[in-house]
């Protein structure tokens, strides 16, 4: 028996593998990091500053959510020493293609209780497997600043256990982009006093977190900012105001001129509310989601 | 002395069935304990080198023998599965990391691995042609899968059904071969490896097919309303994944109920092994936890067991061939009177006679060494296959 005590931890001692989270990079050159969108992106840039070395391989014109990586990107993610993800099924590509799961990190991990469920796209059936639905989880998660502040919190934390001699200066950074997120908290607060029990018309189906955190009734159709709807979609927009009488609606961006003269023509006002889920061509996460609300708060004060 | 060589290499070239018979029975019986002792050697050298590289593996209840083996020598022995969320649940106790392993399909009688990207770092494999798994319906095949195939990058594989008369069972996979590992010696070489998606995809729990909602025949889809769209079973589904398809391709259900068959776990260090072994032992952990050279151990301390046996068997035998080659040489005398009284009648000495039949013997022994010696350098290639055949 004492002798395979000592066998077992002999053993142990010779095959504990070292962490590959440790193990991946040199200390001499940077940690580099991976994220899956543009929130992520500043809440690792802001805290990890040039601690890190980060990696958005995504093209700009592009929603991060439903971007497919090619080789080339996919490359960068599997040589990144960590993997910001969103959670909330964000990123449906990381599904189907092939990541050390050891390096990759749910940022919103410790809110999933919170997650707000979906049943967009429908459901099918065929063969014996019956019928099924192949929508999940509403995703813009960051919209809600309180989420967003646990995100950045995760990004924090992850960044800390592998550079826990940058203490200081992670936390100071972090610190500084909590005041930042819980002033927006505050400032969306506030105008959802302004909303009151209005209803609210979103182009698309990105709002979700925002309502609940800021409780506003946001009902969203599938309006593309730079397509003219069809007849249907006209006719469903129509049925839905009939149901949630608005006169407000939500735009991702700037909808075509002509579909903003039929919205006017109907007495409803744009509010361009970015979600920023890829990289904006001026100004930064803060930035867009301050003139999100600005935005808001000047339509409601008319 | 020159010329009673001479006469004994006339003589045995002239007896060539006889002599070649006793050189390659001699050798035989010189090469088999020594080969025997070489396998076996280089077989618990193997087995437990991959065993020590494995610190922890965590399996649902039952035979940890079979666990272990499916796990690190992927012999698909039918054990229980254990559910993805298994995962984080040991992500949680925060003492390491976790590696899953599905093996359970085959393709072309070579083991499918399913796993993900830190395998290949946690046993140090290398890509030698092609590059590493990127999208689901991929694979990247062991050398020795490549070598007997003759497969190279942009080749296909496909996965064979589970059984052949299940005709609306797990239905085959096209995947496409993009890597050759490197040699590694290990069962490594023999598997063809592929992210855990394809193994789900290959069991039916995720599939691509054509978008519902572009499709108007009929004949496929049944009925259709708001929220809902029947398809028949006549709807195509893809038996093969390239990029274009990707993201058509989904999984049904909860994945954190999708089947795995064991968990690598590796520890942080000492302490953290030492610490979730004491989660299992309270029960806190209730799938089976191994430490893998411990269960190889008592493998390998029945070999020894048949070793001595064996070596037993072959020292008889060597006695008995001795025996044999005496009585051969003595048989041999008596057929050659003739020969040998000739050989006094025209001057040859007895010791000369006795040094002729001295070289003969000496040739065909050295040439007895020779055969076991070149069976002996031969016996490494087996190691693998002796192994698989005899040990587990």
């Amino acid at each position: 028996m004492r002798n395979s005590i000592i066998f077992f931890t002999l053993i142990l001692l010779v095959s504990c593998g070292t962490d590959p989270k440790t193990q991946q990079y040199n200390q001499s050159e940077k940690l580099q990091v991976a994220v899956v969108n543009y929130p992520l992106y500043y809440f690792a840039q802001k805290i990890g500053g040039d601690l890190i070395q980060l990696e958005f391989p995504i093209p700009g014109d592009i929603d991060p959510a439903y971007w497919i990586p090619g080789d080339k990107a996919l490359t960068a993610y599997q040589s990144a020493d960590i993997i910001l993800s969103n959670g909330a099924d964000y990123a449906k590509w990381m599904k189907n293609v092939s990541l050390p799961a050891s390096r990759i990190h749910n940022t919103s991990g410790a809110i999933e209780e919170k997650y707000i469920k979906l049943r967009e796209s429908g459901s099918h059936s065929h063969g014996p497997d019956g019928e099924h639905e192949h929508a999940g989880y509403a995703f813009t998660t960051w919209l809600d600043f309180k989420i967003a502040l646990t995100q950045a919190k995760a990004v924090k934390d992850i960044l800390l256990n592998k550079l826990p001699e940058n203490k200081n200066e992670l936390d100071e950074n972090y610190n500084s982009l909590k005041t930042e997120l819980l002033l927006l908290n505050e400032l969306m607060t506030k105008a959802s006093d302004l909303i009151g029990d209005q209803f609210i018309i979103g182009s698309h189906p990105v709002y979700q977190y925002l309502a609940q955190a800021y409780d506003l009734h946001i009902h969203s159709v599938h309006f593309e900012p730079n397509e003219m709807p069809s007849e249907n979609q006209w006719i469903e927009f129509d049925q839905l105001l009939e149901k949630y009488p608005s006169g407000i609606m939500l735009w991702e961006d700037n909808p075509l001129p002509e579909v903003k003269e039929i919205l006017n023509s109907k007495g409803i006002q744009i509010i361009v509310f970015n979600p920023c889920g890829n990289k904006p061509e001026s100004g930064s996460f803060i930035e867009i989601m301050n003139m999100n609300i600005k935005t808001l708060e000047n339509i409601l004060n008319q | 002395m020159k010329q009673s060589f001479y006469l004994a290499i006339k003589y045995l070239q002239f007896h060539r069935v006889r002599t070649l018979i006793l050189v390659c029975s001699i050798g035989l019986i010189l090469y088999l304990p020594a080969g025997l002792q070489k396998l076996i050697t280089e077989s618990e050298t193997q087995m437990l080198g991959r065993a020590e590289a494995t610190p922890i593996i965590v399996g649902a209840k039952g035979n940890s023998t079979d666990l272990v083996i499916n796990t690190l020598y992927f012999e698909q022995t039918k054990i229980d599965e254990l559910a993805l969320k298994t995962l984080d649940i040991l992500a949680e106790t925060k003492f390491g990391y976790s590696i899953p392993i599905i093996s359970i399909f085959n393709a072309r009688g070579f083991p499918i691995i399913g796993t993900n990207l830190d395998y290949f770092n946690f046993r140090n494999l290398s890509i030698q042609e092609g590059r590493n798994l990127q999208y689901v319906g991929e694979c990247v095949v062991g050398h020795s899968v490549a070598e007997k195939l003759g497969l190279s990058p942009g080749d296909s594989l496909i996965s064979s059904p589970e059984n052949y008369l299940d005709l609306a069972g797990v239905y085959p996979l096209q995947m496409t071969i993009v890597g050759i590992l490197e040699p590694a010696n290990t069962s490594d070489d023999i598997a063809v490896f592929t992210d855990m998606k394809t193994n789900w995809i290959i069991m039916g729990l995720g599939h691509g097919h054509q978008d519902l909602k572009n499709v108007n025949d009929p004949n496929l889809v049944l009925d259709r309303d708001s929220s809902n769209v029947t398809a028949s079973t006549k709807l195509y589904i893809f038996n093969k994944i390239d990029g274009r398809d990707m993201g058509s391709f989904h999984f049904h259900g909860d994945m954190n109920n999708y089947p795995i068959t064991s968990i690598l776990f590796v520890p942080d260090n000492h302490k953290s092994a030492t610490l979730f072994r004491g989660r299992f032992e309270s029960g806190e952990i209730n799938e089976q936890v191994v430490v893998p050279s411990i269960v190889v151990e008592n493998i390998l301390q029945n070999i020894f067991r048949i070793k001595q046996i064996f070596n037993t068997v072959f020292i008889l035998v060597g006695v008995a061939t001795l025996f044999i080659l005496g009585l051969i040489v003595i048989l041999t005398l008596r057929l050659r009177k003739n020969e040998l009284n000739t050989m006094f009648t025209i001057g040859s000495s007895l010791n000369k006679t006795v040094e002729i039949i001295g070289f003969e013997l000496l040739i065909i022994v050295s040439f007895s060494v020779v055969v076991a010696f070149i069976l002996y350098s031969f016996t490494g290639i087996f190691v693998e296959d002796f192994i698989r055949q005899f040990i587990i």
